[in-house]
């Protein structure tokens, strides 16, 4: 498959290097009734005479089909599904190795406020729709290995032919409300100097120790800037060029948002299952933020050090000492 | 077993779009959809001007039925590629990879809403009952089970598109180039379909594994 891929790929870069020289080149008069000349035509894709007036139909032969056909079935559905299925072990070994992530001193009940009814409805649009959209894409790229084999080609028809209009229509709402949370979320999300420090100490995902941060650490940021903005605006941008054909985009165009919205959205999952897993099981009192809006002082202050002296009416950073991963017992 | 294919002689045909009319009407074929259609290359360069009729070329190597993800294309026993218009779910990957343009939709799309996907049958009809009214509501005639070829080749005028059996159409066409002292690069398109040479990988349902 890998060795077809690298040979048609070659054969496109050749086409096209070719494809300007034939073109630069004058007419070379064939002999008669040979007719490779004309087959060599049909083959560079262009636009012949038709009857008809479909744009499609003047492309007598499209070979970039076939390259996208390689592309979705080979990689894309090879190294995706692996993917996948690497980060969900991996977080599985996590969650052995590290247990779910409590709270290490008592919670006092007071409660700080951490996001704001807007922000949490926006939150909950985006990951509503994610999550449906999630599902449905991959069922209809893996349905057809896993799916079919298990109950049958009629009644998953059914379902993907559901799963479809459903990834269709859900898709505008997702991109919409990205761009909300975009707006919302982006001036907490840049960089601050104590993100060095998260970025020294791994985040003490593994080391058990609390890094201090602002409003997010950059664990978040991480997930904000690559995963929400790039990766959200990459495949929701490619989402809606094929969602809505006939506004002038041909089939090229569609392989070509196709591949990189399907690759875009593997990858955008696979980062998900992180920010989901910490999100509810893996963190005691992370959901409860984003459920309630609301988090325990504790809370706050082994999670957002800064942010939460801020929100005390502190300076934030100004009590901990540089370089100290771990506050003090200071209050 | 026959290998149905089909073959269009570009030395011979004349873009009259009589296959395109024929099909049509022998399917009644809904308004907005052409099963087939008639391509000119060079149009009016003198001396260089080619047409050449195309449709589903049932493709040994079938791209729709590789990228199906509801796995809707089966090939009979001829080797003609049909598909179950009961399960498609309208996404348009076949018409994404399709070398011919032959899947077509008979609605515009938006938010992907396509309708069930329409393509030539080789007049072989679909999975219900052969020359059943379900069969032909979605499908059209099935000829094939009546011992026909399909209709647009049988009312070519100038006998340039030719379907059935592909050893059949390969004595045919060897026979006029053999007249007529071509090179053999006329068969535009059968490379793409049935593989270059002899190379034959007869696909299952199911397509790349």
């Amino acid at each position: 498959m890998c060795a077809h891929l690298i040979v048609t790929l070659r054969a496109v870069l050749l086409a096209a290097a070719l494809g300007l020289g034939w073109m630069a080149a004058p007419a070379v008069a064939a002999p008669p009734d040979n007719n490779a000349d004309v087959y060599r035509a049909v083959r560079e894709g262009t636009a012949q005479s038709i009857t008809f007036t479909a744009p499609a139909d003047r492309m007598l032969i499209q070979s970039e089909g076939q390259t996208w056909r390689q592309w979705r079935n080979g990689p894309i559905t090879q190294i995706g599904g692996w993917m996948l299925a690497g980060v969900f072990v991996a977080l599985v070994l996590f969650r052995l190795v590290r247990g779910k992530i409590m709270l290490e001193g008592p919670p006092t009940g007071r409660l700080i406020q951490r996001f704001s009814t807007v922000e949490r409805m926006t939150h909950w649009t985006v990951a509503l729709s994610f999550v449906l959209l999630a599902i449905t894409g991959l069922t209809l790229l893996f349905g057809k290995h896993v799916v079919i084999p298990l109950i049958g080609y009629s009644a998953f028809s059914w379902i993907a032919a559901l799963g479809k209009n459903v990834h269709n229509f859900v898709g505008p709402l997702f991109f919409a409300s990205t761009l909300v949370m975009v707006a919302l979320f982006a001036r907490d999300n840049v960089w601050q100097a104590i993100d060095a420090l998260w970025i020294r100490k791994a985040g003490g995902l593994l080391s058990g120790e609390h890094v201090p941060s602002w409003r997010f650490n950059f664990g978040e940021k991480t997930w904000f800037w690559i995963g929400v903005v790039i990766l959200g605006l990459l495949v929701g941008i490619t989402g809606l060029v094929l969602d809505f054909p006939g506004n002038g985009q041909i089939r090229q165009d569609m392989q070509l948002a196709h591949i990189i919205h399907t690759s875009g959205a593997l990858i955008f999952i696979a980062l998900s299952l992180g920010h989901i897993y910490i999100g509810s099981v893996g963190m005691e009192g992370s959901l409860e933020s984003m459920k309630t809006g609301y988090v325990d002082e504790t809370w706050a202050r082994e999670h957002h050090e800064y942010w939460y002296r801020e929100a005390k009416g502190g300076s934030g950073a100004a009590p901990v000492a540089p370089g100290s991963a771990r506050p003090s017992t200071a209050h | 077993m026959a290998r149905m294919k089909f073959l269009c002689d570009t030395e011979r045909c004349i873009e009259c779009n009589g296959c395109v009319t024929a099909c049509k009407n022998e399917h009644e074929v809904p308004w907005g959809i052409q099963r087939r259609r008639v391509v000119t290359i060079n149009d009016g360069v003198v001396g260089q001007e080619k047409s050449m009729s195309v449709a589903c070329m049932h493709c040994s190597d079938a791209p729709c039925m590789a990228v199906c993800p509801v796995d809707v294309f089966y090939r009979t026993e001829d080797g003609v590629v049909l598909h179950d218009k009961d399960a498609c779910i309208g996404c348009g990957y076949c018409f994404y990879a399709c070398p011919f343009g032959a899947p077509q939709f008979p609605q515009t799309g938006t938010f992907g809403q396509r309708g069930k996907m329409d393509k030539c049958t080789f007049c072989a009809g679909g999975p219900e009952a052969d020359g059943s009214d379900a069969e032909f509501e979605k499908y059209g005639k099935n000829r094939l089970a009546e011992g026909k070829l399909p209709m647009c080749a049988e009312m070519c005028s100038t006998k340039a598109l030719l379907g059935g059996d592909g050893t059949a159409l390969a004595d045919i066409f060897r026979e006029r180039v053999v007249r007529r002292g071509g090179s053999g690069a006329e068969m535009i398109g059968w490379n793409t379909a049935y593989g270059s040479g002899e190379q034959k990988r007869q696909q299952t349902r199911g397509g790349d594994k």
